[in-house]
């Protein structure tokens, strides 16, 4: 269990985490997804003492983390990739790290074998690709078999099997009773993976929940039509509670009415149809209704870009 | 790579939990798989053994002169005895001091180049028996890096130093100061290095430091004569410190010992507001 209550971080005039509290429990795969530069990475780096807040505490399992005994049978952290010395090879790192605790070499093969690094465990890690990166910090967490797992963009750089085995792994360890909070910038990642979701923009938390309350809440359902009656269709629908966008010349995307009753709506007028496709909300749309404005770094708009190029 | 293996709760867990000579035997894993280390220690020991070799064929070269008539024996060169041999199979220290500020700086400052340091800092967030196990770790390593170094040059040196008279007395107990001054005033040297380094978290800059201090500040002395710059110089560290390594003279203020103490008053702030700085400070 992790419990943030008034967390604050401040950089200079930089306020990087601002007055964030939240709970993340035990059993559930909670997700913290945000831009770049929202605040997850510090939020982490907080909760194993990296950081100290400016404001408010973070607490993991009731105590800060320092106050631990065995801060590694805890709380298991990969922070960032490659948090290793490039000159050690990776089973001399991780029999580093084990050292402090008096934990085996056995269990040093153990996690080396469950993270598939076998193979590269004797060459130096200035060596290793990010993918190798992340699965040797995965295998640094693990070190302590530790209650709570806390993976800041645990997926970066990972090849597919690599991230299906990072999201088998952790809905795995949440089926143990064991507390996960990762972290992700990639919406999508987080739809599969996650259960509950706490969202971050610039600092401040916009929204936690269970992943699909928070889909259901931040966006509305809507069905794309695609008509040569496009505009007569429009002007039929449009009442209270209904919300027509016209996309391009004969497509149009509606909210507030379902697909049938569309379809209903267009036979009785004799207007023709090519298409109605109900659209399913996606994370992806709630994060970026959610994030609008709270996005640090703004891309210009593709377009707009080209033309700048001619 | 499956899921599975993970449920294996391993007993010995059970038991796992930090403590000084848990952390302290960790950073000797950590110290001894690099490659810098052996490196490191083994050219100090080649350096300081090679420059009491050219010390004492100098000294050989010069008492053959003067019994060959080369040097008229009124030019003022004293006859040479067993105090001119320690002294001369002592020099390697000027050499091994930089060497052991590398390694003292890079102890630290190579985590935090790396990212290392909070792998570490995550594993001991209390941080402080970090430091202290690296303290204790490169303490130990200077020092007896600094007697090997000091032992082979004796037993190098022998051949060439005993047909002058010069082999030195190990039953004399100055001597015998003079001769562990070495290893001595290294250890010091290298938690100085290791302070400066965690202080500056840099290992350029904690090298440039730490040598510009020992190096720069006695040979600015040379150059500047003001009485009150002359009143301090023999405070800097490597003056003071290193006077632990030489025969007692009536020059300076300070004696041998006082000398030693000084470096380590020195030692001891810089460790303090490392200690302090390692805590407060974000990883």
């Amino acid at each position: 269990m992790i419990e943030a209550q008034g967390l604050t971080k401040r950089y200079g005039d930089k306020l990087a985490v601002d007055n964030v509290s939240f709970t993340v429990q035990p059993g559930r795969v909670t997700g913290f997804l945000g831009p770049n530069g929202a605040g997850k990475s510090t939020t982490m780096r907080m909760a194993v003492g990296l950081d100290h807040p400016t404001g408010g505490t973070i607490t993991v399992n009731g105590k800060p983390f320092a106050e631990h005994t065995a801060p590694l049978r805890e709380v298991g952290a990969l922070l960032e990739a490659k948090a290793v010395h490039t000159g050690r090879s990776a089973t001399n790192h991780l029999r580093g790290l084990a050292a402090t605790h008096g934990i085996s070499r056995k269990r040093v093969d153990e996690v080396i074998e469950m993270t598939g690094l076998h193979a590269v465990a004797g060459k130096r890690v200035g060596g290793f690709s990010l993918g190798m990166g992340q699965r040797l910090g995965i295998a640094a967490a693990m070190l302590g078999d530790p209650r709570t797992l806390i993976l800041d963009e645990p997926v970066n750089g990972l090849d597919p099997e690599g991230v299906k085995w990072v999201r088998t792994l952790v809905r795995y360890l949440a089926d143990e009773g064991r507390t996960i909070f990762l972290s992700s910038h990639l919406m999508s990642e987080m739809a599969i993976t996650a259960d509950e979701l706490i969202v971050i923009g610039r600092g401040k938390i916009l929204t936690q929940g269970p992943v699909q309350e928070i889909i259901d809440s931040s966006t509305r359902a809507s069905v794309r039509v695609r008509s040569p009656q496009a505009s007569d269709l429009a002007a039929r629908l449009q009442r209270d509670g209904v919300t027509v966008t016209s996309v391009e010349e004969s497509l149009l995307d509606i909210a507030g009415l379902t697909a049938p009753e569309i379809g209903e709506a267009a036979a009785s007028a004799g207007i023709v149809l090519h298409e109605l496709t109900p659209q399913r909300a996606s994370l992806e749309d709630a994060f970026m209704t959610l994030t609008a404005d709270e996005v640090e770094y703004h891309s210009a708009d593709v377009a707009h870009s080209e033309g700048a190029l001619q | 790579m499956t899921a599975a293996a993970t449920s294996h709760r391993a007993d010995p867990l059970e038991s796992a939990h930090l403590s000084f000579a848990r952390v302290l035997r960790s950073e000797w894993i950590k110290f001894t798989t690099v490659r810098s280390t052996p490196w490191t220690i083994g050219v100090t020991i080649l350096a300081m053994v090679g420059i009491a070799l050219l010390g004492a064929i100098s000294l050989a070269a010069t008492a053959d002169m003067v019994a060959s008539g080369e040097i008229p024996a009124d030019a003022g060169v004293p006859d040479f005895g067993p105090r001119d041999g320690t002294e001369m199979l002592n020099l390697g220290w000027i050499f091994g001091q930089i060497v052991i500020t590398v390694l003292g700086v890079l102890t630290i400052t190579g985590e935090y180049s790396t990212g290392q340091i909070r792998s570490t800092l995550a594993a001991v967030p209390t941080r402080l028996p970090v430091l202290w196990a690296k303290a204790l770790l490169v303490a130990v390593v200077a020092f007896v890096t600094g007697l090997v170094s000091v032992a082979i040059s004796y037993a190098a040196t022998l051949p060439i130093l005993d047909p002058h008279g010069a082999v030195p007395d190990l039953g004399d107990g100055e001597t015998i100061r003079v001769l562990l001054g070495v290893p001595l005033y290294l250890t010091m040297i290298a938690l100085f290095a290791l302070g400066i380094g965690a202080l500056l978290r840099h290992a350029a800059a904690g090298i440039s430091a730490v040598l510009g201090l020992l190096l720069m500040l006695p040979l600015l002395g040379q150059f500047i004569t003001v009485e009150w710059f002359q009143d301090i110089a023999e405070y800097f560290p490597m003056s003071a410190g290193s006077m632990i390594t030489t025969y007692a003279t009536d020059g300076p203020h300070l004696s041998p010992w006082e000398g030693f103490g000084v470096l380590a008053i020195y030692v001891v702030v810089i460790m303090a507001a490392a200690a302090v700085l390692l805590r407060r400070r974000d990883a």
